[in-house]
């Protein structure tokens, strides 16, 4: 008596079981398209060649505030959320540079911050114990990006704009 | 639909899916329809809700198609166990994903910063390698069977039993992850010599070090089924690590020459390679160890299923007149065959489909995160869970030698379900890691 009521239980579920996975595959495959920077971006936004120098809108520009600094995460010697201004750059190390560090695996003249125009960029200066960029060793010249993680030797320090 | 609203959504299917499962099974067995079945999804449904207001507390920018996914794939475990093993197996089963939502909990709160899992990583990898040669140590290999049909994957202790191999997966991920961040380079790199780049000896060590564990693996668990998710898995880190493919093929190269020879030389091995070449001749069939059976009734098994399946409850678990199992351990390692002869091509296929996108959430995780260690992280954890239903399902479908892994979420089983719950867990805190807005 209940065997069509089975029978449609079994379909029902397989319905549902489809629609859900339908769901889920159509709204990741939209996500996955706006990780990569939206739809057809690529055929809209002009060729960036080296990334670094983003075309910004100058209107824009005016609006935002542009506050380049470096915060102590812990470091030997700084008091942990102090922030360091970067308008002009920095070079970090133990020796009479602008921001010094007393972590014994620093070097003297270990890292250098420079601005340009609206990016800054750190470089490793031959360091002994290297510098490390969101946990990895840097290699050359690296812009900075709002929140990253800068780290020489056991100081830390954090990258904010 | 904001993220958190989505998974919210994602849950309704899930609870309905478990109301019209038990529903279904409930009218195969006792003949008529009751609403005990609107309570079950009730219960699940609430859980589910449980779990999601924590994620939407602690991880508000998580992956928001993991969670729902991960519940589909435990209603599937929680109907076709209470339908093949009965409700104590059921309950129990409930029981394990309530405290596998409890350990995913602790996890999120524990391990809010993973980053720091790197500072143990040694500790870590040797805890996990330790964990895995358990089962071998008198005392606490189980009591009742020294071995689980011939592999060694379980320890006791007291009256608990646990499979370590479940856990230690995780940590070897951990490990690789971390310790490739720092190699990559200099492994990616390497000497050439005629023209080929050969990464630098002590670099290598660490790769080596894998294929001896997954050796030690068959040598002393006699596991294949374990041995080729841990290796696999690893060897998808250390590809996207270095983006060498000549280190996929070295990797596979050595480890069939380790397999073929250990195989032929390790009778249970053989056993099962036999069984897997050979699953109808007569002799096999019927023979009283090593015998086929098992595999060969798991394929007659799917045939009955056909497009739709029998439906629920509909499928043959006994030898008809005897109570002789007419798959052997049908709720655990061959639940998938269970599942197709029920609900058929379609279900299986959605089955594997629920797995295909879970673990292409994983990647998108990886993809999306902003330090090498996370996405190294995301990446073998997803693989080893593709691995792992790859190696299960291969065997119950007959396309690598049948050996006992649980699929993840669904088998009957208390470590697997934990284990992944912690996988899924960390999952969740690299997705949210990486899909945080930046500060301004």
């Amino acid at each position: 008596m209940l065997q069509p009521v089975s029978v449609g239980l079994k379909f029902g579920f397989l319905i549902v079981l489809y629609l859900f996975l339908f769901w889920v595959a159509t709204s990741s495959l939209f996500d996955l398209r706006r990780g990569f920077g939206g739809r057809g971006s690529g055929a809209a936004a002009p060729p960036d060649a080296t990334g670094i120098h983003a075309t910004v809108d100058p209107l824009q520009v005016l609006g935002q505030e542009f506050e380049p600094r470096l915060v102590v995460d812990g470091a030997l010697g700084h008091k942990p959320g102090v922030a360091y201004d970067l308008a002009s750059g920095a070079t970090l190390g133990r020796g009479d540079v602008e921001i010094q560090l007393q972590d014994p695996f620093a070097s003297t003249r270990h890292a250098k911050i420079t601005r340009q125009g609206r990016t800054l960029v750190i470089e490793d200066l031959s360091s002994t114990n290297g510098t490390y960029l969101n946990d990895e060793l840097l290699n050359g010249p690296a812009p900075l990006r709002d929140g990253d993680q800068i780290r020489i030797g056991d100081s830390k320090f954090s990258y904010y704009q | 639909m904001r993220a958190r609203n989505r998974e919210l959504f994602g849950l309704v299917p899930a609870a309905l899916l478990l109301t019209a499962g038990f529903a279904a099974v409930f009218i195969q067995e006792s003949g008529k329809l009751s609403n005990v079945s609107l309570v079950y999804g009730a219960v699940f449904l609430g859980l589910c809700l449980a779990g999601h207001i924590f994620i939407r507390i602690t991880l508000p920018h998580a992956d928001p198609y993991i969670f729902p996914l991960v519940a589909v794939l435990a209603c599937f475990g929680l109907v076709m166990i209470y339908r093949i093993a009965g409700a104590t197996e059921a309950r129990q089963q409930a029981q394990w994903f309530v405290l596998g939502l409890f350990l995913f909990a602790g996890t999120v709160m524990f391990f809010r910063d993973y980053r720091k899992l790197e500072n143990y990583r040694y500790l870590i990898v040797i805890g996990s390698i330790v964990f895995m040669v358990l089962p071998r140590v008198p005392g606490l290999e189980s009591a009742t069977q020294t071995q689980t049909y011939g592999a060694y994957l379980e320890i006791h202790v007291g009256s608990v039993t646990f499979q370590p191999t479940e856990f230690a997966k995780i940590g070897l991920v951990i490990f690789l992850a971390s310790y490739l961040r720092d190699h990559r380079q200099a492994l990616a790199e390497g000497r050439k010599i005629f023209g080929y780049r050969v990464p630098p000896l002590k670099h290598l060590g660490p790769v080596l070090l894998l294929w001896g564990v997954a050796m030690l693996i068959l040598v002393f668990l006699h596991d294949i089924g374990s041995s080729l998710m841990f290796y696999g898995g690893l060897l998808s880190i250390v590809y996207v690590a270095t983006q060498r493919v000549s280190f996929v093929v070295i990797g596979l190269v050595a480890f069939g020459v380790g397999a073929w020879y250990l195989g032929t030389h390790i009778p249970h091995i053989d056993s099962r390679v036999q069984a897997w070449l050979y699953p109808f001749k007569p002799s096999l069939y019927n023979a009283q160890s090593g015998s086929s059976y098992q595999i060969a009734n798991g394929l007659f098994s799917q045939a009955q299923g056909g497009l739709f399946g029998q439906g629920f409850g509909q499928a043959l678990l006994t030898v008809p007149g005897t109570h002789d199992a007419y798959v052997p351990l049908s709720d655990t390692d061959m639940i998938y065959a269970v599942i197709t002869d029920e609900l058929g091509l379609f279900g299986a296929a959605a089955l594997l489909l629920i797995y295909l996108l879970l673990v292409a959430r994983g990647f998108k995780a990886a993809m999306l995160a902003r330090d090498s260690f996370s996405k190294l992280m995301a990446t073998g954890l997803s693989a080893i869970l593709a691995i792992q239903v790859f190696v299960i399902v291969g065997g119950v479908t007959r396309v690598i030698p049948f050996t006992g892994v649980t699929l993840p979420f669904v088998s009957y089983g208390g470590s697997s379900i934990m284990a992944n719950f912690i996988l899924v867990a960390l999952l969740l805190l690299v997705s949210d890691r990486a899909r945080r807005p930046t500060t301004t």
